[in-house]
């Protein structure tokens, strides 16, 4: 058996499974890229959006501290000291905590000019705290405003540098101030932090514990720069973070200073949907590939076993069993097939009986030749003065002519007989012949006496329905005299012994006498004559099976060329053996081993000098 | 068209037929039954072949004219070879009105078919062949048959 590749179950099961497995990976795939895509852009969507609403709060606020202080500032400004209008701001007003303001004396040192406190010793409390003021107010001597968150809690220092254009006199106004909305607005966010820090990267304010450092030590801010550069209020960038995370940052510039809201999601968090969405898909594919193989399973099962099945009964074909038949269980290409196959089966079934039939047939005409063999004499004979030579072959495994010859009581009788047609009904006619004959032959009667009793055996065997041509004689080799009967056989041919070259007139036709077939009525009466035959003379008797040989191309031979055989093969008188030869060579080489159309028969005989 | 054809006109009492190609075991004779009629006119001039199952039919079928009288008209050389071999053939009223010999010139090679008519080239009396028969060459040509055997008929 050839070895065999993968099983079509298989493949199947394959197909089934890779078809919707490879499809739902591109599916996920292409949709995990839309939707992070979208994600990302609604993230940094809604940190942009976060960071300028906050931005803008802290604008609004800190420019209404500064609102607030303004008033206070210049009551000192003006009176050097700060008076009532402080005191009722501070009253009325729970935002300030305290306004301290800071000049140089003359060696250069800043020395504090005044403060006013909401609540008395709270402001020099905070001052002592911070140890060392100098180098925040020096700071702010240069860059004119700063912002710092010195407790880490809700309240920020705005460092303010005021010129007095009556006085040559540089103030600085340091305000704490309480703004608790602003510093929960930064805590409280969710989903992302977001930092208010200037522009140094320090952090005003921003989640819980995130205060008073700088941003730089979470995220690279060169894009804070860069968008300085451009001039940009807002944007968004995807920085790498510490510690190798992606960020997505989204900031926008505020108004009040040197200030940016920065919106910071980490990219992970942010597309956390998606790991969900793929985990999910996950699943939905493991099960739906599960699915997906129960379903091949049994569908490649239902085929395969239809198809399992033809290839066991194919095999058992194929072993000689055509009795074997397959279930139909479908309308399908497989049902139709298992038909097929049936069909196939059933034909190849019929067809091996037949030959079985045709192998028993052709045994039994195999058998029936052997048989009908016995029935011809031997073709070289002498016997009663006449030596006698022929031929016979039938066209089919079984002929329908028939020659004989037997001595009986010293004359010898010659039987030569067609019937109608030729193969296994024409041989049975012949086989009736040969055993009506054998009992003839002992009652040793005329030729047409025993023509009669020939016709009722043929006729009681055939009905009517087969008939045989039929020529019988008698040669007496005392008298040399030659009595024959005939029912419509081909009249023989007597050539006598002559000197001189042979010509067609010198061939005899044995014709006197002429009576129906064998067969064709039950009650003919034969009639016979006599001819008066002399040394040398000889018979050719013969069916018409001759003439009607043909080559390859299908011509004839025709009655011509056998008349010319005749006389060719007869012209100097050679041993009627050697006639017989040369005739069947002649007709042979005609042929060329083409079929034979009907039976050829013929025999010929010559008087003996002697008589005897 | 069929391996045979028959061309039939037929009266109340007579029975005209034409027959051309080949008369064998196939043959069906059966819708040309010849009882009744009182003369038979057979036409064979187009008959190609017979074999020995059409000649079984043929005598079934010509043995159906009774005593009517039956004439045979331009029978070919298979036909005039069965009538001499096959006792019934043509039935014992019946005669050949016209049959055709055949010629052959061993030197070209050339064969002619000679049409004998009753009371021409042949009577009651006897054969009255033609002198010479030529062919298109103006050869001479033999007759391509074994008299003795082929005008038996004329005998009867």
């Amino acid at each position: 058996m050839n070895h065999r590749g993968l099983s079509i179950r298989y493949k199947i099961l394959l197909l089934l499974t890779l078809v919707p497995l490879v499809t739902l990976s591109l599916y996920l795939v292409l949709a995990v890229r839309v939707f992070e895509s979208d994600k990302l852009a609604y993230v940094f969507e809604s940190g942009s959006s976060l960071a300028r609403t906050l931005s803008s709060q802290s604008t609004t606020d800190l420019n209404s501290v500064l609102s607030l202080s303004k008033p206070v500032m210049q009551e000192f400004l003006l009176s050097g000291s700060f008076g009532p209008v402080a005191k009722a701001v501070f009253e009325s007003e729970g935002k300030l905590d305290w306004v301290a303001v800071y000049s140089k004396n003359p060696e250069g040192k800043f020395e504090k000019s005044g403060i006013v406190e909401k609540i008395v010793g709270s402001g020099d409390r905070d001052i002592l705290s911070f140890q060392d003021v100098t180098p925040l107010l020096s700071e702010s001597l240069e860059k004119g405003r700063l912002l710092r968150v010195p407790f880490k809690d809700d309240r920020i220092l705005l460092v303010e540098r005021v010129v007095n254009d009556r006085s040559p006199d540089v103030k600085i106004f340091m305000i704490m101030s309480r703004l608790p909305d602003l510093a929960n607005s930064f805590r409280a966010t969710s989903g992302s932090e977001v930092f208010l820090v200037n522009d140094q990267g320090f952090i005003l304010f921003g989640p819980a514990g995130s205060e008073a450092s700088y941003l730089s030590q979470k995220m690279p801010l060169d894009f804070l720069a860069s968008a300085k550069e451009k001039n940009l209020n807002s944007g968004t960038e995807l920085v790498q973070g510490g510690q190798g995370k992606s960020l997505l940052a989204s900031f926008s510039r505020s108004n009040f200073g040197e200030l940016t809201v920065i919106s910071v999601v980490d990219r992970a968090e942010a597309l956390r949907a998606v790991d969900i969405l793929i985990r999910r898909s996950l699943v939905f594919f493991v099960l739906l590939l599960a699915a997906s193989v129960i379903v091949s399973l049994f569908a490649s099962g239902s085929l395969t076993s239809a198809l399992t099945a033809l290839a066991s009964a194919t095999r058992q074909v194929a072993e000689g069993h055509f009795d074997i038949r397959v279930a139909v269980r479908s309308r399908d290409e497989i049902g139709g097939l298992a038909e097929s196959f049936n069909a196939m089966a059933g034909e190849v079934s019929r067809l091996m009986g037949e030959t079985a039939e045709k192998a028993r047939m052709e045994s039994e005409l195999k058998t029936a030749q052997t048989v009908q063999e016995t029935l011809f004499p031997p073709t070289q004979a002498t016997m009663g003065g006449l030596q006698i030579s022929g031929h016979y072959e039938p066209a089919s495994e079984c002929g329908g002519d028939w020659w004989h010859y037997c001595e009986v009581d010293g004359k010898v009788f010659l039987w030569i007989g067609d019937a109608t047609g030729h193969g296994a009904p024409a041989a049975l006619i012949t086989s009736a012949a040969k055993s009506a004959a054998t009992i003839i032959e002992r009652l040793n009667v005329d030729p047409a006496h025993a023509m009669e009793l020939l016709n009722r055996a043929i006729y009681d065997v055939s009905k009517g329905r087969i008939m045989m041509t039929f020529f019988l004689a008698c040669y007496d080799p005392v008298t040399k005299l030659l009595t024959y009967a005939n029912a419509s056989h081909e009249a023989p041919f007597l050539i006598q012994q002559k000197e001189g070259d042979l010509k067609k007139r010198d061939l005899i036709p044995l014709n006197e006498v002429n009576s129906p077939r064998l067969g064709q009525e039950r009650e003919t009466k034969y009639e016979q004559t006599t001819v008066q035959l002399n040394a040398g003379d000889r018979i050719l008797f013969y069916t018409d099976g001759i003439p009607d040989i043909e080559n390859p191309a299908k011509d004839s031979w025709g009655e011509r060329e056998f008349i010319k055989s005749i006389i060719s093969t007869n012209s100097s008188f050679p041993p009627i053996e050697e006639s017989v030869s040369t005739m069947v060579a002649q007709f042979s080489e005609y042929r060329k081993g083409a079929p034979l159309k009907d039976d050829i028969t013929f025999f010929m005989t010559r008087c003996s000098e002697d008589g005897v | 068209m069929g391996k045979y054809e028959f061309k039939v006109d037929k009266s109340a009492s007579d029975f005209k037929v034409s027959i051309s190609g080949t008369i064998d075991e196939d043959v069906d004779f059966s819708p040309y039954q010849l009882a009744g009629a009182t003369s038979v006119e057979v036409h064979l001039g187009a008959v190609k072949s017979i074999n020995s199952c059409g000649i079984r039919e043929w005598i079934k079928w010509i043995g159906t004219a009774g005593s009517a009288k039956v004439e045979y008209f331009e029978c070919p050389k298979i036909i005039v070879d069965q009538i001499n071999m096959v006792q019934g053939f043509l039935p014992a009223q019946g005669r050949v009105k016209s049959f055709y010999v055949p010629y052959y010139s061993d030197d070209s090679g050339a064969e002619k078919n000679v049409l004998f008519t009753e009371g021409k080239e042949f009577t009651e009396q006897g054969l009255q062949t033609p002198p010479v028969v030529k062919d298109d060459e103006g050869k001479e040509m033999e007759m391509d048959v074994v008299e003795a055997k082929y005008f038996k008929f004329l005998k009867k």
